[in-house]
């Protein structure tokens, strides 16, 4: 009985403290989502007023049935795949790094975190600084070697490509996310007992077979929950692309989201881009529970 | 012997690779900032300024700058709107950061901790929340800004910058508040109510998750781009990234754009040490099993 009581005021604590924190929830989180499914079956227009127009499923169906739609699908797919490979790989190579690195572990740590700190845009001109055959890393580099430093005889190589440009933001998108990765793998890294590496070094085990055996399982379940986390934020990410491609060249990297607010605030289509905003959310989730039934729920059960 | 000495050069290569992958991106703006005037323009670009100076940094900021051959650099046209990004960054960073935090904190107190009716529900609307793409918020709150008039607030980009910290940093914290020792009953025998064992006891506890917590939320508003790009742009509202972004897209000034950046990277350097201590203590991983 008093178990009972006692499990009660927890809840009604629960309930007191989170209220006010559910309604404001509610407004800053509700209202748009609402406004935006409102806003996604009407035509708006701004000129004489701000009017809008029921059009029931029109703006659905002309996303589905524009080419661009469909490139900018699958633009985010390959920017999403790659970006979340290379942040995971990245992220746990710079973990094992980190675990080795003893007592300057701190220092190496302080640099490897830097990069998660940088804003997105600060990122985007840096990337574009970096990779743009006048500025560039690649042109210094090979005329360096070349030793052809006169402005004359100098090679200009270029990274930013049609082709490549999106492999070039998944890097520089990896670049940014790797550190967080990194961190909490290290943090899963840490609960292997040292015992285990001695063990497997009087098995004589290779360097691979004890990456395999011994580093990679207790590290599944944060793979699976930063692999979710790399995918989602990916997907969303817009200020890092919008600064060092703008969608471009052409529209070779226009991810959905540089699509949904070029649509909005460019050509200030907003219900065209609102139905996009709802395919896309759709595509995250779908992509996330995926993930979970395929993967992690198999990791909860063992 | 030999084998020992060969897998002490692989580390020492392997950390050599990492430092120069993370650095290399911020370096090259550093170095585009320190240039001379015939090094920025020269082509290829050197590795290396040989003639390091500080105008650019001291440009941005309204005053002149005379170097060792005389030759003088005029303040930036937009020095004013630099100095004034600066402080509207500060400003909204500070806001967005306290807001956060008297929101997160209970909540994800009230979620670590105990179990209620509808839990679970209200988990995955938070996780939901997370997922949204923030374009997607921020066409509805454009639309109602400007018929409210709160375009070229501060207030309104704060408020649409919470809908970003808020579910992100609830689930950051959500499996730290699970993961501390259970000390309610402890509390309570000692005489603490319930309001009082969370401002007394459980949050001094769990100072160091709240405080990256913190540090996550300012980090999140100081940089934060195209929310500002699209509400305060060009008004007296403009946060630093907005302001630069002249140097950026009007008139192209990579040495004024490369200091600038290099500012608003200040703050996130002077807490890097702390941050790389203390981020993995967040149960992100934790929180929803």
């Amino acid at each position: 009985m008093t178990k009972y009581r006692r499990e009660l005021s927890n809840g009604q604590f629960a309930l007191l403290l989170s209220v006010p924190v559910i309604a404001f929830l509610l407004m800053v989180m509700i209202y748009p989502m609402t406004y935006a499914i409102w806003l996604s079956f009407q035509e708006v227009s701004f000129f004489g007023g701000f009017r809008t127009t029921y059009t029931g499923f029109a703006n659905y169906q002309e996303a589905l049935l524009s080419r661009d739609f469909w490139w900018s699908t699958l633009v985010t797919i390959r920017f999403v795949l790659l970006s979340v490979v290379l942040s995971i790989g990245i992220g746990l190579a710079l973990a094992m790094l980190m675990d080795r690195a003893g007592k300057w572990r701190s220092i190496l740590g302080t640099i490897i975190i830097l990069p998660w700190s940088v804003s997105l845009y600060g990122a985007g001109v840096m990337w574009a600084y970096l990779a743009r055959g006048q500025t560039g890393v690649a042109s210094s580099l090979i005329n360096l070697i070349r030793g052809t430093n006169t402005s004359e005889t100098a090679t200009e190589i270029s990274l930013i490509s049609g082709r490549h440009i999106v492999d070039l933001l998944a890097l520089g998108n990896a670049w940014s996310i790797a550190p967080l990765v990194a961190f909490f793998l290290l943090a899963s890294l840490k609960t292997i007992p040292s015992r285990l590496h001695d063990l497997a070094g009087l098995d004589q085990l290779t360097a691979w077979e004890r990456f395999v055996h011994v580093t990679l399982p207790p590290l599944h379940y944060s793979l699976f929950v930063f692999t979710s986390i790399a995918m989602i934020l990916s997907m969303k990410q817009l200020d890092f692309i919008y600064v060092m491609s703008a969608g471009g060249p052409g529209d070779a990297s226009s991810t959905l989201t540089y699509r949904l607010y070029e649509l909005a605030f460019r050509q200030s289509n907003y219900g065209l881009s609102a139905a996009m905003s709802f395919y896309l959310l759709f595509l995250t989730i779908g992509s996330a529970l995926a993930l979970h039934f395929l993967w992690g729920r198999k990791l909860e059960n063992a | 012997m030999g084998r020992r000495l060969l897998r002490c050069a692989g580390y020492g290569f392997s950390v050599t690779v990492a430092v120069v992958w993370t650095i290399l991106p911020i370096y090259w703006t550093l170095k585009t900032a320190l240039f001379s005037p015939v090094e920025a323009v020269a082509f290829p670009a050197p590795i290396f300024p040989l003639h390091p100076h500080l105008a650019a940094f001291l440009n941005i900021f309204g005053f002149g700058f005379t170097d060792a051959n005389g030759q003088y650099f005029m303040p930036a046209g937009q020095a004013p709107q630099v100095i004034h990004g600066l402080v509207n960054s500060l400003i909204v960073a500070a806001a967005v950061t306290a807001i956060t935090l008297v929101i997160v904190v209970p909540l994800a107190y009230a979620f670590g901790r105990f179990s209620f009716r509808g839990k679970t529900a209200l988990l995955m609307a938070i996780l939901f929340s997370v997922a949204v793409p923030p374009v997607s918020t921020l066409i509805p709150f454009y639309i109602l800004f400007i018929q409210l008039g709160l375009t070229g607030t501060k207030f309104g980009l704060v408020i649409v910058n919470l809908t970003v910290t808020v579910p992100f940093v609830t689930w950051m914290l959500i499996g730290y508040f699970r993961n501390l020792p259970p000390v309610e009953r402890l509390a309570q025998i000692d005489g603490f109510s319930r309001l009082g064992t969370l401002l007394l006891v459980v949050i001094p506890m769990a100072r160091s998750g709240i405080a990256v917590a913190a540090v996550v939320s300012f980090l999140f508003a100081w940089n934060e781009f195209v929310f500002a790009t699209q509400l305060v742009n060009g008004t007296d509202a403009a946060t630093l990234p907005t302001a630069v972004s002249g140097f950026l897209f009007l008139q192209p000034q990579p040495g004024l754009l490369s200091a600038s950046l290099w500012i608003s990277i200040v703050p996130a350097a002077l807490v890097a040490y702390y941050l790389q201590r203390h981020i993995a203590s967040l149960g992100m991983v934790d929180a929803f099993y």
